[in-house]
Parts: structure tokens; C-alpha cells; sequence
């Protein structure tokens, strides 16, 4: 597996400089973003600490994570849309390496670019802004962890709705925007109705944010091992019905002749 | 030993299927009860006019396609039930010029996928120039595959189902965009590797092309079997005219003699 990880984080690499405008441009957005997050927590001012943290760290912890996670998913679905897309979909799936670990292969590069937009807010935080982070690392592992096999399962369900019907970026969008809303991005949850805070609960985004501060920017405490709990059960829940669901769809889409088609 | 086995395969594309109700005027027989099996190291023809079930046949041994009914056999292992140990075993020359990496050179794009197909790391380097060299493409391994010429993408096509050194390997019309030289050669690769011991069934509408290279030729008409012949023998003659009946070309006589005309 070692060998095909490689080979894929290798063809990746190389697509993407050979595109090199795209990278720049992806640079830029960060830095932009940064720059918002900072004029956005200068203009609330200091007295506004949701959850106890200070807004700035609040934001880009809560944004960097919850970027990365939805760029996780959407790779999943940008996977196999590009592949049905360029043609490339049929030749992969009659290769000797499983559909969903194919899947998983090809999205696990945009997962390190995430990790790497991640980190800059991280460092941005420390350095560019001068906050001091108190950090469980691991608590941190164990959050990350549990989040990326949370991901890996809903990507997994939503490339197969690509697969067999190309329209998973309905479920995406339903997903991406819903919990944008009310896992607690931007704003801490306990400012959502009570309806709202239920329906939050109910995400497992809302937890590996919540978790992610919690293990960033509060050290040890009790709350985090409550959401590690819950990321726990979320991740033994999703994991097979995301490798079940994916593989099901791929078997259908080969009894329908629906995989060539886009 | 038998390498590839159709017992009684059905194939029906539907479209606009609603639950279980279905448009019966929407639906395509793309093959209908088709039985033959191909021997290890042969070379099988499947000839037919357009939308007679070629490529569909070639996909049900690939498996990107699963039969409604019957059952499809590759090196003994069936194709629904044990799908990644027939892909393990089947190279398909899918020659499309969309099915390939463009930014990324030819050696590159081989790299890929023969990771994908398990080769070992320390083969790669070896098996691609092998198969490069083998279809002639060599001289333009560090060449982007965007910058391919029609013929190129096919021989690179060809280079990536080798590169596995797969047991049946599908060639579906290998010749389209090679000229009479690269044609050749080609013709000369696939009598090679036959000659090794891999199985091969090319799809092909030129009779001549079927008759040049293949040891049998199966003729396939609206998803039915219509004959099924050893190449060589006299018995041929009654499936070129059954063929030609078919699209309605004229015999190659006539042809001739018009040409000369």
C-alpha cells in the first residue's frame, strides 16, 4: 500500500506544479483568509472570548480544522468527478487495487495539502499574531485521528453517490453548508436556538472542532475526552457504512453500465 | 486449460429505470445469451458491426460491466463474485485519449498505474521500458501524454495493459489509429505475446484484421453469436460472407475490381 500511496501523493505532486498558477493562487487565498480572520477579531475586540479562548484562535482553529475536514470530503467527490470527467475512471477500477481503497488513495493528497493549510494557521497563530497555545498533544493525535476516519467514511458515501447517480455533491452541499452553520465555525454553538444545538450534536464536525480547541488551545480537560468519546462512537458508526455503502454503489454502477457514463 | 468462459451471459442496459418500473423502449439486449470460451494462449476475434456487443463483451471480462444473467469465468475465477481476483489477471488496452494523466509524461503515467497494479517497486523501471520498447514508444517516454499524437495514445494504451504482464489481455480495435507499419508491428506483438502463453480477445469491425492475427473469430450481430470459427480452414469463407452480408459490404472481389476500375 506503501508503494501506491506514493505513487499517487507523486502524480498529484507533479499535476499540480505543472499547474503552476493554481498553486499560487491557492497561496494567496490563504493569506487573504488570515488577513480577514484578523481584521474580523480586531473589529469584535478582546473582550469577546467564546468558550473562554480568544476569538482569533477560536476562529483559526475552528476554520483551519473544519477547511480541512470539507476539503477532505469534497476530495472524495472531486475524485471521481475528475475521473469521470477525464475518463480516467473505468481504467482505475479495473485495476488489482479495491475501489474504495483506490478512493482513499487519491484523496489522501488533498488531505496533506489541508494538513499543510492547517498547520499555516497554527503557525500564524504563534507566530504572525503572537498567541500562546497550550497544547495536548495527545488529546491532538487522538482528535485528528478520529476526524480524518470520520471524513474518509462520509467521502466515502459521498463518492459513491457520485458513482452511481454523479450527484454526490447534493449530499456535500447538504453537509458542508448545514454544519458551516451550526458546528460552531465561526461562533461558539451555545448561541444557536436550542433546536439548532440538538441538530449540532447530532454532527460529528460539531465534536472534532469542539475537540480540536479544546486539545489546541485548553491543555487536559475534561470536556476533551468527552468528545473523544463521541468521535469514537461516530467513527465505529461510519466507518463500515461508508466502506459498505461505496462498495455497493461501485457493484451497481458495474450492473447498470453506469460507470462509464458521465 | 480454458482462460475465459461465457456460459449463457445476458446483458439489458436500461435507462430511465424508476424503482421497479422500467421503459421497455428504452431498453438495449446489448448481448444475449452468449456462450464461448477462449484456450490459454489464444487469440479470439470478436468481429461485428458497430453496437453489435464487442465492447461490451470486452467490459464483462473486465469487469467494469456485470452480467444480468450467466456466468463469466476468467482463469477460473468468476467475474461477480471474485471481481479483484480477475482484475489481478486482465490487462485492457482501453485506448481512449482521456484516460491518461496529460500533464504527466508517458513514463510517468506507466509508473502510476503499474503501482496500482501491484507490480513490484523494484520492476517498474524494467517492465515499463519493456513495454515501451515492445510497442514502439520508447523514444518518447519523457514526453507529456498531452502532447500524444492518436496512434501514440493507442500504443501507450497497449504499453499500460502489458506493463502488469496480465494472463488475458483485451485489445479493443488495437489498429484504429496506427498506420500500416505500426499496424504491423503491432499484429506482430499480439502473435508474440500469444506465443508466450497470454490469452488475448481483441474486438475489431476489419475482417481482415481479425483473420491477420487471431487463431479464432467469433461473429457477433445485435448482442448474438451469430458463428464461430477456427481462421485458416476453409469454414472461414462462410464467415466472411456471412460478415459481409451483415454490414453490407460487397465482396472483396467486386471491391477490387472496382479500385482497379
Amino acid at each position: 500500500m506503501g508503494a501506491k500511496l506514493f505513487a499517487v501523493l507523486k502524480k498529484d505532486a507533479l499535476t499540480s506544479l505543472r499547474y503552476r498558477s493554481g498553486f499560487v493562487l491557492a497561496t494567496l487565498a490563504q493569506a487573504a483568509q488570515l488577513a480577514t480572520f484578523y481584521f474580523l477579531s480586531l473589529a469584535i475586540g478582546p473582550q469577546f472570548r467564546p468558550d473562554g479562548m480568544p476569538y482569533l484562535l477560536f476562529l483559526l482553529v475552528g476554520t483551519g480544522f473544519y477547511t480541512f475536514l470539507v476539503a477532505g470530503m469534497h476530495s472524495f467527490l472531486r475524485t471521481i468527478q475528475e475521473s469521470q470527467q477525464a475518463g480516467t475512471l473505468e481504467v482505475l477500477l479495473t485495476t488489482s487495487t479495491p475501489a474504495p481503497a483506490l478512493v482513499v488513495l487519491n484523496a489522501i493528497s488533498a488531505f496533506a495539502s489541508g494538513m499543510l493549510q492547517f498547520a499555516v494557521c497554527i503557525l500564524a497563530a504563534i507566530y504572525l499574531f503572537g498567541h500562546t497555545l497550550h497544547i495536548n498533544v495527545i488529546g491532538f493525535v487522538i482528535v485528528f485521528s478520529l476526524s480524518l476516519l470520520i471524513t474518509l467514511a462520509i467521502g466515502l458515501c459521498i463518492a459513491g453517490l457520485q458513482v452511481a447517480t454523479h450527484k454526490g455533491s447534493a449530499l456535500l452541499w447538504l453537509l458542508g453548508s448545514g454544519s458551516w452553520l451550526v458546528s460552531g465555525t465561526l461562533f461558539p454553538t451555545a448561541a444557536l436556538p436550542r433546536v439548532a444545538r440538538v441538530v449540532a450534536s447530532c454532527i460529528p464536525f460539531t465534536h472534532s472542532l469542539s475537540g480540536m480547541r479544546l486539545a489546541l488551545l485548553a491543555g487536559k480537560t475534561p470536556g476533551l475526552l468527552h468528545e473523544i468519546e463521541v468521535l469514537a462512537l461516530f467513527s465505529l458508526m461510519l466507518v463500515p457504512i461508508g466502506v459498505g455503502f461505496f462498495s455497493w454503489m461501485v457493484q451497481q454502477a458495474r450492473q447498470n453500465g453506469s460507470l462509464c457514463f458521465y | 486449460m480454458v482462460s475465459v468462459a461465457f456460459e449463457f451471459v445476458h446483458k439489458v442496459y436500461r435507462q430511465n429505470r424508476f424503482f421497479l418500473f422500467e421503459n421497455p423502449s428504452r431498453t438495449t439486449y446489448a448481448l444475449r445469451q452468449v456462450s464461448f470460451s477462449v484456450e490459454r494462449g489464444e487469440v479470439l476475434g470478436l468481429l461485428g458491426p458497430n453496437g453489435s456487443g464487442k465492447s461490451t463483451t470486452l467490459k464483462l471480462i473486465s469487469t467494469i460491466l456485470l452480467p444480468d444473467s450467466g456466468r463469466i469465468l476468467i482463469q477460473g475465477h468468476e467475474t461477480r463474485r471474485e471481481g479483484q481476483k480477475v482484475r489481478r489477471d486482465v490487462g485492457f488496452a482501453l485506448a481512449s485519449e482521456r484516460s491518461f494523466f496529460p500533464r504527466l509524461t508517458v513514463r510517468e503515467n506507466l509508473e502510476f498505474f503499474a503501482a496500482l497494479e501491484d507490480v513490484p517497486h523494484r520492476e517498474i523501471p524494467e517492465r515499463i521500458a519493456q513495454a515501451l520498447r515492445a510497442v514502439e514508444l520508447i523514444y518518447a517516454a519523457d514526453k507529456q501524454a498531452m502532447k500524444l499524437s492518436s496512434g501514440m495514445y493507442q500504443r501507450l494504451a497497449i504499453a499500460r495493459a502489458i506493463v502488469k504482464n496480465p494472463a488475458v489481455l483485451l485489445l479493443d480495435e488495437p489498429t484504429r489509429s496506427l498506420d500500416l507499419t505500426s499496424a504491423t508491428e503491432l499484429r506482430r506483438l499480439i502473435s508474440e505475446l500469444a506465443t508466450r502463453g497470454t490469452t488475448i480477445v481483441l474486438a475489431t469491425h476489419s475482417f481482415e484484421e481479425a483473420t491477420s492475427v487471431c487463431n479464432r473469430v467469433a461473429l457477433l450481430n445485435k448482442g448474438e453469436l451469430m458463428a464461430e470459427q477456427e481462421v485458416g480452414g476453409l469454414s472461414s469463407h462462410n464467415i466472411e460472407e456471412l460478415y459481409r452480408e451483415m454490414t453490407c459490404e460487397q465482396p472483396r472481389s467486386t471491391e477490387l475490381l472496382r479500385v482497379t476500375a
